[in-house]
């Protein structure tokens, strides 16, 4: 009975917190909307929030599919695959002096380095099919996820690690037990910055060249002047850049629950 | 390192052993030695497999072409820097007006900011091409998109640093009827600046990333456009040196927003974020 007063009114609080933005997203919308019809606004430089809305129910829905599936492919395995190389690059560099002394300065000067400047060298020598964007997108996904996962492996308490040695655990266990939870709030951090770079680096990739995919819709919309198609790939890039976030979000949640 | 510092613990400590030299040295050499490794095996490879230039040209090559061409590439640079660092101040300013309004008016802040930290979320890149039906394919529309992607990261440092502010210190100035504008201008804001310098940094790569990709995708001038042009033309030598001309410049913006904020670090002694 008390749980679900409780659970109720953390709710109640949640909706209210989201009003105001809502109301103001709302109403962004609707100044949209009354701005364009009332100023005669032409449709190619800015249509309505109704006409890209229609344009789901119209035949043109299909192609936008179509070009979403290849794109959120490509984004996905690049940033899995990132994931899985940042994993074992921070466990040997954490348990490596050398490879730390190494790699770690250059890891930290290509933070501020504009990575994306690489996307046509990609292009190059992987083609314009889904080699190059998928390998794109790993390379761009990495870098945050691998900074973040070690420093959070570096960061462990000392006094746990000494611990945890003193009555003989390995260094796997140790590895397992301690400092991977503990690197985990810092794992989750440069995995959510990674997950909106994995469509970003596709997107560019698809910008320089491709024959498919959302950002190849974009641009070719764009040049045919269909600017509600355009505006609508838009929209369904920011949905699935939405669900990628969430996705992670999601995942950090469960991991959270399960640890503690 | 503390080991050998142990064992020479007995010498004046003007006299630094070879183990010590070493240790000094390891945190610099090591990269550069991995680095050097890396360059060496791209031109041996690159020699001894006889790669065709067009495909992976060799270290060498790339960087003669670059100095034979660097009047081309500087000229192109320059554009792009400028345009990012225009970009950057226009971030800076919204960034930091945005940012105080937001932490000065709760009902701004509770109606407006879940939002932009929503359009965060979103790749804002694929919006550019909005950005030129609306705006043409010249300067304007690279400095305007590259604003929308920057000027985020500066609102959100600014509003964390102002958030942030010693409360002491804020009741100590409200004792001495200090009115909320002097608290904002000589407590809040120096107390925020090591945010937003942090914020201008991220915003600062930010900028150039706008500014290379809406040129890759319609410029007529700057690197991302020097790229575009010489990968079309197999010119792969140019636009590997291009590349590289273009990751130095954009760090080299990087940099003078650090050297800016060390500048400021030392005239008013800021607290460390």
């Amino acid at each position: 009975m008390n749980s679900v007063r409780v659970w109720r009114s953390a709710a109640i609080r949640h909706i209210r917190r989201a009003v105001p933005p809502l109301l103001t997203a709302a109403s962004v919308l609707v100044i949209w909307e009354l701005s364009v019809r009332l100023l005669h606004v032409r449709e190619a430089l800015l249509p309505a929030p109704t006409r890209i809305a229609m344009l789901f129910a119209s035949a043109e829905a299909s192609l936008i599919f179509q070009h979403t599936l290849p794109t959120l492919w490509q984004a996905v395995s690049g940033f899995g695959t990132a994931i899985v190389l940042a994993v074992l690059t921070a466990g040997a560099i954490t348990y490596s002096r050398v490879l730390n002394e190494a790699i770690y300065p250059y890891l930290i000067g290509l933070q501020v380095v504009p990575k994306m400047a690489l996307a046509p060298i990609f292009v190059l020598w992987l083609g314009i099919g889904f080699a190059s964007r998928f390998v794109f997108a790993t390379f761009v996904c990495f870098f945050p996820i691998v900074i973040a996962l070690t420093t959070g492996l570096r960061e462990t308490r000392p006094e746990a690690v000494l611990l945890a040695r003193s009555v003989g655990a390995s260094r796997i266990q140790i590895l397992r037990h301690i400092r991977f939870p503990f690197a985990l709030p810092y794992f989750f951090t440069g995995t959510k910055i990674a997950a909106t770079m994995s469509l970003i680096g596709v997107v560019i990739g698809e910008f320089i060249t491709s024959d498919k995919g959302l950002g190849f819709l974009i641009l070719y919309a764009g040049s045919h002047s269909n600017t509600p198609l355009m505006m609508a790939a838009i929209v369904v890039l920011c949905l699935a850049g939405l669900a990628i976030y969430g996705a992670v979000v999601l995942a950090e949640h469960l991991t959270r629950s399960r640890l503690s | 390192m503390i080991l050998s510092r142990k064992a020479n613990r007995n010498s004046p400590p003007w006299q630094i052993g070879p183990g010590d030299a070493w240790a000094i040295a390891r945190p610099v050499a090591m990269p550069v030695l991995l680095g050097a490794a890396i360059l060496l095996a791209w031109q041996l490879s690159v020699q001894w497999l006889r790669l065709p230039p067009i495909v992976l040209p060799s270290p060498g090559n790339v960087l003669t072409v670059l100095v034979a061409n660097s009047p081309l590439v500087m000229e192109h640079g320059l554009h792009t820097v400028v345009e990012a660092f225009e970009a950057l101040f226009i971030s800076v300013a919204i960034g930091l007006s945005l940012g105080s309004l937001l932490s000065v008016s709760g009902r701004f802040r509770d109606g407006i900011f879940p939002n932009l930290v929503l359009l965060e979320l979103v790749p804002k890149i694929a919006l550019a091409p909005l950005f030129m039906i609306w705006l043409g394919n010249g300067e304007l529309s690279r400095i305007v998109f590259s604003v929308f992607l920057s000027f985020f990261p500066i609102v959100i440092a600014t509003l964390a640093g102002l958030n942030a502010t010693d409360r002491s210190a804020i009741l100590l100035c409200e004792s001495f009827r200090a009115s909320r504008a002097q608290i904002f201008f000589h407590v809040r804001f120096p107390y925020a600046l090591p945010f937003v310098f942090s914020g201008i940094k991220i915003g600062s790569t930010m900028s150039v990333i706008g500014i290379i990709v809406a040129e890759f995708i319609n410029g007529s001038r700057g690197l991302g456009y020097l790229v575009m042009f010489s990968a079309s033309n197999m010119a792969t030598p140019l636009m590997f040196a291009t590349t590289l001309a273009l990751c130095v410049f954009g760090t080299m913006v990087y940099v003078s927003t650090a050297v800016v904020e060390k500048l400021f670090a030392l005239r008013y002694e800021l607290p460390k974020a």
